[in-house]
Protein backbone atom coordinates (compact mmCIF):
# COMPACT_ATOMS: atom_id res chain seq x y z
CA UNK A 1 0.00 0.00 0.00
CA UNK A 2 2.91 2.33 0.79
CA UNK A 3 4.12 2.23 -2.81
CA UNK A 4 0.78 3.43 -4.16
CA UNK A 5 0.95 6.97 -5.52
CA UNK A 6 -1.96 9.40 -5.34
CA UNK A 7 -3.11 8.46 -8.85
CA UNK A 8 -3.32 4.80 -7.96
CA UNK A 9 -5.20 5.71 -4.83
CA UNK A 10 -7.99 7.46 -6.70
CA UNK A 11 -8.12 4.63 -9.21
CA UNK A 12 -8.58 2.02 -6.53
CA UNK A 13 -11.13 4.25 -4.79
CA UNK A 14 -13.14 4.35 -8.02
CA UNK A 15 -13.04 0.57 -8.25
CA UNK A 16 -14.23 0.27 -4.67
CA UNK A 17 -17.24 2.53 -5.24
CA UNK A 18 -18.07 0.69 -8.46
CA UNK A 19 -18.03 -2.58 -6.59
CA UNK A 20 -20.11 -0.96 -3.86
CA UNK A 21 -22.73 0.10 -6.39
CA UNK A 22 -22.78 -3.33 -7.89
CA UNK A 23 -23.12 -4.90 -4.48
CA UNK A 24 -26.05 -2.63 -3.71
CA UNK A 25 -27.74 -3.49 -7.01
CA UNK A 26 -27.54 -7.18 -6.26
CA UNK A 27 -28.32 -6.67 -2.58
CA UNK A 28 -31.78 -5.10 -3.02
CA UNK A 29 -33.61 -8.09 -4.61
CA UNK A 30 -31.74 -10.48 -2.37
CA UNK A 31 -32.86 -8.61 0.75
CA UNK A 32 -36.45 -8.66 -0.48
CA UNK A 33 -36.18 -12.40 -0.88
CA UNK A 34 -34.79 -12.80 2.63
CA UNK A 35 -37.67 -10.71 4.04
CA UNK A 36 -40.16 -12.91 2.22
CA UNK A 37 -38.46 -16.06 3.49
CA UNK A 38 -38.52 -14.81 7.07
CA UNK A 39 -42.27 -14.12 6.86
CA UNK A 40 -42.94 -17.51 5.28
CA UNK A 41 -40.90 -19.22 8.02
CA UNK A 42 -42.82 -17.56 10.84
CA UNK A 43 -46.19 -18.28 9.17
CA UNK A 44 -45.17 -21.92 8.71
CA UNK A 45 -44.12 -22.19 12.33
CA UNK A 46 -47.47 -20.71 13.34
CA UNK A 47 -49.34 -23.12 11.08
CA UNK A 48 -47.42 -26.23 12.15
CA UNK A 49 -47.41 -25.49 15.89
CA UNK A 50 -51.18 -24.87 16.02
CA UNK A 51 -52.13 -27.61 13.56
CA UNK A 52 -50.25 -30.30 15.51
CA UNK A 53 -51.47 -29.05 18.86
CA UNK A 54 -48.05 -27.92 20.17
CA UNK A 55 -49.78 -24.68 21.11
CA UNK A 56 -53.38 -24.84 22.30
CA UNK A 57 -55.99 -22.77 20.40
CA UNK A 58 -56.89 -20.88 23.60
CA UNK A 59 -53.38 -19.40 23.56
CA UNK A 60 -52.92 -19.02 19.82
CA UNK A 61 -55.66 -19.72 17.26
CA UNK A 62 -54.94 -21.40 13.92
CA UNK A 63 -54.19 -19.18 10.91
CA UNK A 64 -57.29 -20.57 9.19
CA UNK A 65 -59.51 -19.54 12.13
CA UNK A 66 -58.09 -16.02 12.04
CA UNK A 67 -58.68 -15.85 8.29
CA UNK A 68 -62.33 -16.96 8.72
CA UNK A 69 -62.84 -14.49 11.53
CA UNK A 70 -61.35 -11.72 9.38
CA UNK A 71 -63.70 -12.54 6.49
CA UNK A 72 -66.68 -12.54 8.85
CA UNK A 73 -65.74 -9.22 10.44
CA UNK A 74 -65.10 -7.69 7.05
CA UNK A 75 -68.29 -8.99 5.44
CA UNK A 76 -70.51 -7.72 8.26
CA UNK A 77 -69.10 -4.21 7.77
CA UNK A 78 -68.31 -4.04 11.50
CA UNK A 79 -64.56 -4.07 10.98
CA UNK A 80 -64.67 -1.15 8.57
CA UNK A 81 -66.92 0.79 10.96
CA UNK A 82 -64.37 0.26 13.72
CA UNK A 83 -61.51 1.36 11.45
CA UNK A 84 -63.50 4.42 10.43
CA UNK A 85 -64.45 5.38 14.02
CA UNK A 86 -60.89 5.08 15.30
CA UNK A 87 -59.49 6.95 12.30
CA UNK A 88 -62.00 9.75 12.79
CA UNK A 89 -61.07 10.16 16.46
CA UNK A 90 -57.37 10.14 15.65
CA UNK A 91 -57.82 12.64 12.87
CA UNK A 92 -59.89 15.07 14.97
CA UNK A 93 -57.63 14.92 18.02
CA UNK A 94 -54.48 15.08 15.93
CA UNK A 95 -55.69 17.99 13.79
CA UNK A 96 -56.79 19.91 16.87
CA UNK A 97 -53.41 19.28 18.51
CA UNK A 98 -51.65 20.56 15.37
CA UNK A 99 -53.82 23.66 15.16
CA UNK A 100 -53.05 24.52 18.79
CA UNK A 101 -49.44 23.34 19.07
CA UNK A 102 -47.85 24.55 15.84
CA UNK A 103 -48.56 28.27 16.46
CA UNK A 104 -47.57 27.87 20.11
CA UNK A 105 -44.32 26.14 19.16
CA UNK A 106 -43.43 28.88 16.69
CA UNK A 107 -44.32 31.52 19.28
CA UNK A 108 -42.06 29.83 21.85
CA UNK A 109 -39.17 29.88 19.40
CA UNK A 110 -39.42 33.49 18.32
CA UNK A 111 -40.77 35.20 21.45
CA UNK A 112 -39.06 34.44 24.78
CA UNK A 113 -42.04 35.32 27.05
CA UNK A 114 -44.16 32.68 25.27
CA UNK A 115 -41.51 30.10 26.12
CA UNK A 116 -41.38 31.31 29.71
CA UNK A 117 -45.15 30.97 30.01
CA UNK A 118 -45.42 27.51 28.47
CA UNK A 119 -42.21 25.87 29.72
CA UNK A 120 -43.47 24.91 33.21
CA UNK A 121 -46.61 23.28 31.82
CA UNK A 122 -44.72 21.44 29.12
CA UNK A 123 -42.29 20.08 31.71
CA UNK A 124 -45.13 18.94 33.99
CA UNK A 125 -47.39 17.46 31.34
CA UNK A 126 -44.81 15.81 29.12
CA UNK A 127 -44.09 12.81 31.39
CA UNK A 128 -47.81 11.95 31.65
CA UNK A 129 -48.94 9.11 29.37
CA UNK A 130 -52.25 10.00 27.71
CA UNK A 131 -54.12 7.23 29.55
CA UNK A 132 -53.62 9.11 32.83
CA UNK A 133 -56.03 11.69 31.41
CA UNK A 134 -58.83 9.11 31.15
CA UNK A 135 -60.36 9.73 34.63
CA UNK A 136 -60.41 13.51 34.29
CA UNK A 137 -61.64 13.56 30.69
CA UNK A 138 -64.42 11.09 31.55
CA UNK A 139 -65.50 13.29 34.43
CA UNK A 140 -65.50 16.41 32.26
CA UNK A 141 -66.68 15.02 28.92
CA UNK A 142 -68.43 11.72 29.66
CA UNK A 143 -67.64 8.70 27.51
CA UNK A 144 -68.68 10.09 24.15
CA UNK A 145 -66.67 11.04 21.11
CA UNK A 146 -65.28 14.24 22.59
CA UNK A 147 -63.61 12.29 25.38
CA UNK A 148 -61.73 10.06 22.89
CA UNK A 149 -60.71 13.10 20.88
CA UNK A 150 -59.53 14.77 24.08
CA UNK A 151 -57.32 11.79 24.94
CA UNK A 152 -55.74 11.90 21.49
CA UNK A 153 -55.28 15.65 21.84
CA UNK A 154 -53.66 15.41 25.28
CA UNK A 155 -51.32 12.68 24.10
CA UNK A 156 -50.26 14.50 20.94
CA UNK A 157 -50.02 18.25 21.36
CA UNK A 158 -46.85 18.39 23.43
CA UNK A 159 -44.85 16.38 20.88
CA UNK A 160 -46.03 18.61 18.04
CA UNK A 161 -45.18 21.65 20.16
CA UNK A 162 -41.66 20.45 20.93
CA UNK A 163 -40.88 19.43 17.34
CA UNK A 164 -42.19 22.78 16.08
CA UNK A 165 -40.18 24.69 18.68
CA UNK A 166 -36.96 22.82 17.89
CA UNK A 167 -37.23 23.12 14.13
CA UNK A 168 -38.17 26.80 14.28
CA UNK A 169 -35.16 27.45 16.52
CA UNK A 170 -32.91 25.68 14.06
CA UNK A 171 -33.72 27.79 11.02
CA UNK A 172 -30.34 28.98 9.69
CA UNK A 173 -29.77 32.55 11.00
CA UNK A 174 -27.74 33.28 7.85
CA UNK A 175 -30.92 32.87 5.77
CA UNK A 176 -32.75 35.33 8.02
CA UNK A 177 -29.86 37.74 7.66
CA UNK A 178 -29.87 37.31 3.87
CA UNK A 179 -33.63 37.95 3.76
CA UNK A 180 -33.31 41.14 5.78
CA UNK A 181 -30.41 42.24 3.59
CA UNK A 182 -32.78 41.88 0.63
CA UNK A 183 -35.27 44.18 2.33
CA UNK A 184 -37.56 41.68 4.09
CA UNK A 185 -39.69 42.96 6.96
CA UNK A 186 -40.58 40.96 10.08
CA UNK A 187 -43.71 39.55 8.46
CA UNK A 188 -41.77 38.50 5.34
CA UNK A 189 -39.06 36.87 7.43
CA UNK A 190 -41.81 34.97 9.26
CA UNK A 191 -43.69 33.71 6.19
CA UNK A 192 -40.91 33.48 3.65
CA UNK A 193 -38.03 32.21 5.78
CA UNK A 194 -38.83 30.98 9.28
CA UNK A 195 -41.96 29.02 8.45
CA UNK A 196 -40.71 27.23 5.31
CA UNK A 197 -37.36 26.70 7.04
CA UNK A 198 -39.05 24.98 9.96
CA UNK A 199 -41.58 23.07 7.87
CA UNK A 200 -39.53 19.90 7.23
CA UNK A 201 -38.92 19.51 10.96
CA UNK A 202 -42.56 20.22 11.79
CA UNK A 203 -43.73 17.59 9.32
CA UNK A 204 -41.29 15.03 10.74
CA UNK A 205 -42.76 15.83 14.15
CA UNK A 206 -46.30 15.39 12.86
CA UNK A 207 -45.44 12.00 11.39
CA UNK A 208 -43.90 10.78 14.64
CA UNK A 209 -46.86 12.13 16.58
CA UNK A 210 -49.40 10.47 14.29
CA UNK A 211 -48.23 7.05 15.49
CA UNK A 212 -48.49 8.27 19.09
CA UNK A 213 -52.03 9.54 18.43
CA UNK A 214 -52.99 6.06 17.28
CA UNK A 215 -51.78 4.44 20.48
CA UNK A 216 -53.74 7.08 22.44
CA UNK A 217 -57.04 6.34 20.72
CA UNK A 218 -56.63 2.61 21.16
CA UNK A 219 -56.05 2.84 24.89
CA UNK A 220 -58.99 5.26 25.24
CA UNK A 221 -61.23 2.86 23.33
CA UNK A 222 -60.16 -0.11 25.43
CA UNK A 223 -61.27 1.63 28.59
CA UNK A 224 -64.62 2.98 27.49
CA UNK A 225 -66.08 2.86 24.00
CA UNK A 226 -68.81 1.12 22.03
CA UNK A 227 -66.83 0.93 18.83
CA UNK A 228 -63.42 1.53 17.31
CA UNK A 229 -60.55 -0.91 16.94
CA UNK A 230 -59.51 -0.66 20.61
CA UNK A 231 -63.05 -1.48 21.78
CA UNK A 232 -63.29 -4.31 19.26
CA UNK A 233 -60.13 -5.98 20.60
CA UNK A 234 -61.27 -5.55 24.18
CA UNK A 235 -64.74 -7.00 23.53
CA UNK A 236 -63.28 -9.92 21.59
CA UNK A 237 -61.06 -10.66 24.58
CA UNK A 238 -64.13 -10.64 26.86
CA UNK A 239 -65.86 -13.14 24.57
CA UNK A 240 -62.73 -15.28 24.52
CA UNK A 241 -62.46 -14.84 20.75
CA UNK A 242 -58.70 -14.72 20.37
CA UNK A 243 -58.88 -14.96 16.57
CA UNK A 244 -60.88 -11.74 16.47
CA UNK A 245 -58.32 -10.08 18.77
CA UNK A 246 -55.65 -10.96 16.21
CA UNK A 247 -57.83 -9.63 13.38
CA UNK A 248 -58.16 -6.38 15.33
CA UNK A 249 -54.41 -6.13 15.91
CA UNK A 250 -53.69 -6.78 12.25
CA UNK A 251 -56.26 -4.15 11.25
CA UNK A 252 -54.53 -1.61 13.49
CA UNK A 253 -51.16 -2.34 11.88
CA UNK A 254 -52.55 -2.01 8.37
CA UNK A 255 -54.51 1.16 9.16
CA UNK A 256 -51.49 2.87 10.74
CA UNK A 257 -49.27 1.77 7.84
CA UNK A 258 -51.75 3.23 5.34
CA UNK A 259 -51.97 6.45 7.39
CA UNK A 260 -48.16 6.63 7.31
CA UNK A 261 -48.11 6.21 3.53
CA UNK A 262 -50.66 8.99 3.14
CA UNK A 263 -48.55 11.18 5.43
CA UNK A 264 -45.46 10.47 3.29
CA UNK A 265 -47.34 11.45 0.14
CA UNK A 266 -48.49 14.70 1.74
CA UNK A 267 -44.93 15.37 2.93
CA UNK A 268 -43.55 14.98 -0.57
CA UNK A 269 -46.21 17.29 -1.91
CA UNK A 270 -45.50 19.97 0.69
CA UNK A 271 -41.70 19.79 0.49
CA UNK A 272 -40.87 19.63 -3.22
CA UNK A 273 -37.35 20.93 -2.55
CA UNK A 274 -36.55 17.87 -0.46
CA UNK A 275 -37.60 15.45 -3.20
CA UNK A 276 -34.05 14.12 -3.55
CA UNK A 277 -33.81 13.31 0.11
CA UNK A 278 -36.87 11.10 -0.03
CA UNK A 279 -35.75 8.99 -2.96
CA UNK B 1 -16.86 63.95 -5.25
CA UNK B 2 -18.47 62.46 -2.14
CA UNK B 3 -17.73 58.83 -1.44
CA UNK B 4 -20.77 56.54 -1.64
CA UNK B 5 -19.52 54.43 1.25
CA UNK B 6 -17.17 55.49 4.00
CA UNK B 7 -15.71 54.25 7.25
CA UNK B 8 -14.44 56.94 9.60
CA UNK B 9 -12.14 55.89 12.45
CA UNK B 10 -14.04 52.65 12.86
CA UNK B 11 -13.15 50.40 15.76
CA UNK B 12 -14.91 47.14 16.53
CA UNK B 13 -14.33 45.27 19.76
CA UNK B 14 -15.86 41.88 20.46
CA UNK B 15 -16.37 40.64 23.99
CA UNK B 16 -14.80 37.17 24.06
CA UNK B 17 -16.39 35.18 26.87
CA UNK B 18 -14.11 35.34 29.91
CA UNK B 19 -11.01 36.25 27.93
CA UNK B 20 -9.85 39.71 26.97
CA UNK B 21 -12.03 41.54 24.47
CA UNK B 22 -10.85 41.09 20.88
CA UNK B 23 -10.15 44.17 18.80
CA UNK B 24 -11.21 43.05 15.32
CA UNK B 25 -10.93 46.44 13.59
CA UNK B 26 -8.85 49.31 14.93
CA UNK B 27 -9.32 52.93 13.86
CA UNK B 28 -9.96 52.08 10.24
CA UNK B 29 -10.83 54.78 7.74
CA UNK B 30 -11.58 54.20 4.07
CA UNK B 31 -13.64 55.95 1.39
CA UNK B 32 -15.23 54.09 -1.47
CA UNK B 33 -16.31 56.03 -4.54
CA UNK B 34 -19.30 55.48 -6.76
CA UNK B 35 -18.71 52.84 -9.43
CA UNK B 36 -15.44 51.62 -7.92
CA UNK B 37 -14.48 47.99 -7.47
CA UNK B 38 -12.52 47.86 -4.23
CA UNK B 39 -10.92 44.73 -2.85
CA UNK B 40 -10.26 44.39 0.87
CA UNK B 41 -7.23 42.13 0.96
CA UNK B 42 -5.89 40.52 4.07
CA UNK B 43 -4.99 37.31 5.85
CA UNK B 44 -7.70 35.43 7.69
CA UNK B 45 -8.63 37.04 10.98
CA UNK B 46 -7.75 40.55 9.85
CA UNK B 47 -11.23 41.90 10.44
CA UNK B 48 -12.20 42.27 6.79
CA UNK B 49 -15.46 40.33 7.21
CA UNK B 50 -16.26 42.39 10.30
CA UNK B 51 -15.78 45.52 8.21
CA UNK B 52 -18.12 44.21 5.52
CA UNK B 53 -20.73 43.25 8.12
CA UNK B 54 -20.66 46.84 9.37
CA UNK B 55 -21.18 48.16 5.83
CA UNK B 56 -24.24 45.87 5.56
CA UNK B 57 -25.47 47.02 8.97
CA UNK B 58 -25.38 43.51 10.46
CA UNK B 59 -23.20 44.84 13.28
CA UNK B 60 -22.45 48.36 14.43
CA UNK B 61 -19.00 49.80 15.11
CA UNK B 62 -17.91 50.18 18.74
CA UNK B 63 -16.41 53.56 17.84
CA UNK B 64 -16.50 55.68 14.71
CA UNK B 65 -19.12 55.69 11.96
CA UNK B 66 -19.91 53.83 8.79
CA UNK B 67 -21.82 55.93 6.26
CA UNK B 68 -23.77 55.34 3.08
CA UNK B 69 -23.98 58.61 1.09
CA UNK B 70 -23.09 60.54 4.24
CA UNK B 71 -25.79 58.97 6.42
CA UNK B 72 -24.68 56.62 9.22
CA UNK B 73 -25.66 52.98 8.78
CA UNK B 74 -27.33 51.94 12.03
CA UNK B 75 -29.42 48.93 11.03
CA UNK B 76 -29.50 46.31 8.27
CA UNK B 77 -29.17 48.29 5.06
CA UNK B 78 -30.78 46.71 1.98
CA UNK B 79 -29.12 49.31 -0.25
CA UNK B 80 -25.85 47.54 0.58
CA UNK B 81 -26.54 44.06 -0.77
CA UNK B 82 -24.40 41.15 0.37
CA UNK B 83 -23.17 38.04 -1.42
CA UNK B 84 -22.28 35.42 1.17
CA UNK B 85 -19.50 32.90 0.83
CA UNK B 86 -21.91 30.07 1.65
CA UNK B 87 -24.53 31.35 -0.84
CA UNK B 88 -27.39 31.63 1.71
CA UNK B 89 -29.98 30.67 -0.90
CA UNK B 90 -33.46 29.71 0.25
CA UNK B 91 -33.55 25.94 -0.29
CA UNK B 92 -37.37 25.90 -0.55
CA UNK B 93 -37.42 28.37 -3.40
CA UNK B 94 -36.56 27.66 -7.00
CA UNK B 95 -33.92 29.69 -8.82
CA UNK B 96 -36.69 32.02 -9.98
CA UNK B 97 -38.20 32.22 -6.48
CA UNK B 98 -34.81 33.13 -5.02
CA UNK B 99 -34.09 35.79 -7.62
CA UNK B 100 -37.58 37.27 -7.18
CA UNK B 101 -37.28 37.43 -3.38
CA UNK B 102 -36.17 41.04 -2.97
CA UNK B 103 -38.85 42.25 -5.39
CA UNK B 104 -41.52 40.15 -3.70
CA UNK B 105 -40.87 41.57 -0.24
CA UNK B 106 -41.09 45.01 -1.80
CA UNK B 107 -44.51 44.09 -3.14
CA UNK B 108 -43.57 44.41 -6.80
CA UNK B 109 -46.33 42.91 -8.95
CA UNK B 110 -45.94 39.35 -10.14
CA UNK B 111 -45.51 40.13 -13.83
CA UNK B 112 -42.85 42.78 -13.31
CA UNK B 113 -41.12 40.51 -10.82
CA UNK B 114 -40.99 37.64 -13.24
CA UNK B 115 -39.69 39.76 -16.07
CA UNK B 116 -36.93 41.36 -14.01
CA UNK B 117 -35.91 38.06 -12.47
CA UNK B 118 -35.64 36.54 -15.93
CA UNK B 119 -33.43 39.39 -17.06
CA UNK B 120 -30.92 38.68 -14.27
CA UNK B 121 -31.17 34.91 -14.58
CA UNK B 122 -30.19 35.40 -18.23
CA UNK B 123 -27.41 37.76 -17.19
CA UNK B 124 -25.75 35.16 -14.97
CA UNK B 125 -26.32 32.55 -17.70
CA UNK B 126 -28.75 30.33 -15.84
CA UNK B 127 -31.45 30.41 -18.52
CA UNK B 128 -33.26 27.08 -18.45
CA UNK B 129 -32.62 26.50 -14.75
CA UNK B 130 -35.43 28.77 -13.49
CA UNK B 131 -37.42 25.95 -11.91
CA UNK B 132 -34.51 24.12 -10.31
CA UNK B 133 -34.00 24.10 -6.56
CA UNK B 134 -30.59 25.24 -5.22
CA UNK B 135 -29.61 21.73 -4.09
CA UNK B 136 -29.89 20.60 -7.70
CA UNK B 137 -27.17 23.06 -8.78
CA UNK B 138 -23.37 23.05 -8.53
CA UNK B 139 -21.55 25.49 -6.24
CA UNK B 140 -20.70 27.84 -9.09
CA UNK B 141 -24.30 27.87 -10.29
CA UNK B 142 -25.56 28.51 -6.77
CA UNK B 143 -23.27 31.51 -6.48
CA UNK B 144 -24.62 32.78 -9.81
CA UNK B 145 -28.12 32.57 -8.35
CA UNK B 146 -26.99 34.60 -5.33
CA UNK B 147 -25.54 37.20 -7.65
CA UNK B 148 -28.72 37.37 -9.73
CA UNK B 149 -30.85 37.57 -6.56
CA UNK B 150 -28.80 40.53 -5.40
CA UNK B 151 -28.66 42.32 -8.75
CA UNK B 152 -32.42 41.95 -9.27
CA UNK B 153 -32.86 43.75 -5.97
CA UNK B 154 -30.88 46.68 -7.45
CA UNK B 155 -28.81 47.68 -4.40
CA UNK B 156 -26.52 50.71 -4.57
CA UNK B 157 -23.48 48.83 -3.30
CA UNK B 158 -22.50 45.18 -3.74
CA UNK B 159 -20.72 43.66 -0.75
CA UNK B 160 -19.00 40.36 -1.46
CA UNK B 161 -17.59 38.24 1.32
CA UNK B 162 -15.11 35.88 -0.34
CA UNK B 163 -17.88 34.74 -2.66
CA UNK B 164 -15.73 32.37 -4.72
CA UNK B 165 -13.65 30.88 -1.90
CA UNK B 166 -15.67 27.66 -1.79
CA UNK B 167 -15.40 27.05 -5.54
CA UNK B 168 -12.78 24.98 -7.34
CA UNK B 169 -9.98 26.91 -9.06
CA UNK B 170 -11.38 26.67 -12.59
CA UNK B 171 -14.94 27.60 -11.67
CA UNK B 172 -13.54 30.48 -9.65
CA UNK B 173 -11.74 31.83 -12.71
CA UNK B 174 -14.93 31.63 -14.78
CA UNK B 175 -16.85 33.41 -12.04
CA UNK B 176 -14.24 36.16 -11.87
CA UNK B 177 -14.61 36.72 -15.62
CA UNK B 178 -18.39 36.84 -15.20
CA UNK B 179 -18.15 39.34 -12.39
CA UNK B 180 -15.84 41.58 -14.44
CA UNK B 181 -18.29 41.42 -17.35
CA UNK B 182 -21.24 42.30 -15.09
CA UNK B 183 -19.33 45.11 -13.40
CA UNK B 184 -18.30 46.55 -16.75
CA UNK B 185 -21.96 46.50 -17.77
CA UNK B 186 -23.61 48.03 -14.69
CA UNK B 187 -20.76 49.84 -12.91
CA UNK B 188 -22.14 49.03 -9.48
CA UNK B 189 -19.95 50.07 -6.57
CA UNK B 190 -18.47 46.84 -5.25
CA UNK B 191 -16.56 46.00 -2.09
CA UNK B 192 -15.03 42.57 -2.46
CA UNK B 193 -13.25 40.67 0.29
CA UNK B 194 -10.52 38.23 -0.55
CA UNK B 195 -7.33 36.74 0.82
CA UNK B 196 -6.05 36.03 -2.69
CA UNK B 197 -3.68 38.63 -4.14
CA UNK B 198 -4.44 37.32 -7.64
CA UNK B 199 -8.17 37.70 -7.18
CA UNK B 200 -7.73 41.24 -5.89
CA UNK B 201 -5.50 42.14 -8.85
CA UNK B 202 -7.82 40.63 -11.45
CA UNK B 203 -10.99 42.24 -10.17
CA UNK B 204 -10.32 45.57 -8.51
CA UNK B 205 -9.73 49.22 -9.36
CA UNK B 206 -8.25 49.72 -5.93
CA UNK B 207 -6.85 47.42 -3.29
CA UNK B 208 -7.05 48.06 0.44
CA UNK B 209 -4.38 45.93 2.09
CA UNK B 210 -5.27 45.19 5.71
CA UNK B 211 -2.99 44.26 8.57
CA UNK B 212 -3.98 41.47 10.91
CA UNK B 213 -5.17 41.66 14.53
CA UNK B 214 -6.19 44.34 15.02
CA UNK B 215 -7.45 45.10 11.53
CA UNK B 216 -5.95 48.32 10.21
CA UNK B 217 -5.37 49.73 6.76
CA UNK B 218 -1.81 48.87 5.84
CA UNK B 219 -1.84 50.44 2.39
CA UNK B 220 -4.24 51.54 -0.31
CA UNK B 221 -3.01 50.81 -3.82
CA UNK B 222 -4.60 51.88 -7.09
CA UNK B 223 -4.83 49.00 -9.54
CA UNK B 224 -4.28 50.48 -12.98
CA UNK B 225 -4.20 47.26 -14.93
CA UNK B 226 -6.06 47.78 -18.23
CA UNK B 227 -9.85 47.67 -18.27
CA UNK B 228 -11.99 45.96 -19.59
CA UNK B 229 -9.95 43.20 -18.06
CA UNK B 230 -9.72 39.47 -18.49
CA UNK B 231 -8.27 36.76 -16.39
CA UNK B 232 -5.26 36.56 -18.75
CA UNK B 233 -4.15 39.95 -17.38
CA UNK B 234 -2.12 37.74 -15.04
CA UNK B 235 0.42 37.20 -17.81
CA UNK B 236 1.40 40.88 -18.11
CA UNK B 237 4.61 42.31 -16.55
CA UNK B 238 2.64 45.10 -14.82
CA UNK B 239 0.66 42.42 -13.05
CA UNK B 240 3.81 40.75 -11.78
CA UNK B 241 5.18 44.08 -10.52
CA UNK B 242 2.00 44.86 -8.60
CA UNK B 243 1.81 41.38 -7.21
CA UNK B 244 5.39 41.59 -5.91
CA UNK B 245 4.66 44.96 -4.35
CA UNK B 246 1.58 43.65 -2.54
CA UNK B 247 3.27 40.46 -1.44
CA UNK B 248 6.03 42.51 0.22
CA UNK B 249 3.33 44.40 2.15
CA UNK B 250 1.47 41.28 3.12
CA UNK B 251 4.38 38.95 3.81
CA UNK B 252 5.44 40.45 7.11
CA UNK B 253 1.81 40.43 8.25
CA UNK B 254 1.29 36.79 7.43
CA UNK B 255 4.54 35.74 9.10
CA UNK B 256 3.83 37.86 12.14
CA UNK B 257 0.28 36.52 12.39
CA UNK B 258 1.49 32.97 12.01
CA UNK B 259 4.10 33.39 14.75
CA UNK B 260 1.72 34.94 17.25
CA UNK B 261 -0.72 32.11 16.64
CA UNK B 262 1.89 29.44 17.40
Amino acid sequence: MVTLGPVDDTASAAVVTEQGDLRRKIAVPWMRLISLASVVTVMTLWYVSTEYGWILPIFLPKPATVWQEAQGAFAGGLLLTDVWMSSKRVFLGFALAGIVAIPLGVAMAIWAPAKAILDPFVSLLRPLPSITWIPLTMLWLGIGESQKVAIVFMGSWIYILLYTYESTKRVDPLLIRAARNLGARDIDVMYEVIFPGALPGIITGLKVTLAISWSCVLSAEMVAAQNGLGAMIWQAKDWGNLALVLVGMLSISITVLVADQVANRIERLLLPWERDRHQ
Amino acid sequence: MHPILSAEHVTKVFAAGRGDPVVAVDDLSVDINEGEFVCLLGASGCGKSTMLNMFAGFTQPTNGTVCLRGTPITSIEPRCGMVFQSYALFPWKTVRGNVEFGLKVRRVSKDVRRERAQQFIDMVKLTGFEDHYPTELSGGMQQRVTLARLLANDPEVLLMDEPFAALDAMTRQVMQEELLRIHDANRKTTVFITHSIDEALILSNRIVVMSARPGRVKAILPNDLPSPRHVDVQLSPEYADLKRQIWQLVESEVRHHDETNN
